[in-house]
């Protein structure tokens, strides 16, 4: 994965995943204080970042995001922590690629150590 | 989730460099992760600062998100001799920073139930005055650990 590009996908999910925490009522009961038309801010700069990704890749993200609502999965030990399906070893030298799990088809993240 | 599990004498920094709220996020994020997995973190919590300050007053700040960056919840604490502008929510500049990092596979949503229990404890060490009390890193430990036990027994 090219690194500006994994940087780009990286930061989407993160914020993805800020919005997504926002609308939870555990995350509301906390009661943080949120400004006026924060998320409609958020969602503009998710969507400036989705601009900046290959548009095969953010037309695929999309597509795993509304599947899944993480299109993202870590991945532990060869196992994909979107499914919990073993992934074939051989992907594991392909890791610096943008890579589907065979099962699930998540885009796979490992970790650098 | 037992809080004070989460902690480590080296996750406590009792004299963190004051500066510019930037400034102090990064030297705590640093404290948990290096290089590229950090820069990505600071800009998610810079990004979750932009919606709004998570200074909860009195002296107090939790910066939190999600992270790719991280495989477990992780827990960094700061406190600055001198108060850093956080633009909280009573306006006043904060001395104590608690930074919560979670990955984003979450079973059981920790991280919420994390965040609610650290929102308590920072409003009891505001109520009994102990902000400036813990002399050493392992004091102040103890101290969480204290506050956590009494909020199971009230319930």
């Amino acid at each position: 994965m090219a690194d500006i590009i994994e940087m780009h996908l990286k930061l989407l999910f993160d914020l993805d995943n800020l919005i997504d925490d926002m609308d939870e009522p555990t995350y509301k009961q906390i009661g943080f204080k949120i400004e006026d038309e924060a998320s409609l801010v958020l969602i503009r700069k998710r969507n400036e970042l989705l601009k900046k990704l290959p548009e095969s890749l953010a037309q695929r993200y999309e597509i795993l995001k509304k599947r899944y609502r993480q299109a993202i999965a870590p991945v532990e030990s060869d196992f994909c922590l979107g499914c919990f399906q073993k992934l074939p070893t051989e992907l594991q030298a392909r890791s610096k690629d943008i890579i589907a799990c065979p099962n699930c088809g998540r885009i796979l993240y490992w970790r650098r150590k | 989730m037992n809080l004070a599990s989460l902690l480590s004498k080296d996750r406590v920094n009792l004299s963190l460099k004051p500066g510019k709220k930037e400034d102090v996020i990064k030297d705590l994020v640093y404290s948990i992760k290096k290089g590229a997995d950090a820069e990505l973190i600071v800009s998610t919590l810079l990004k979750r600062e932009e919606l709004g300050s998570t200074g909860i007053g009195k002296g107090i700040a939790i910066p939190h998100c999600r992270s790719l960056a991280v495989e477990k919840l992780e827990i960094a604490i700061g406190r600055t001799a001198k108060p850093v502008n956080f633009n909280s929510i009573d306006k006043k500049p904060v001395s104590l920073i608690f930074l919560i990092i979670a990955p984003p596979q979450d079973p059981g949503n920790q991280y919420l139930i994390t965040l609610g229990k650290i929102v308590q404890i920072a409003k009891e060490i505001t109520k009994k005055n102990l902000i400036q009390k813990p002399k050493t890193e392992e004091e102040f430990i103890t101290i969480i650990n204290d506050i956590e036990k009494g909020l199971v027994k009230r319930k």
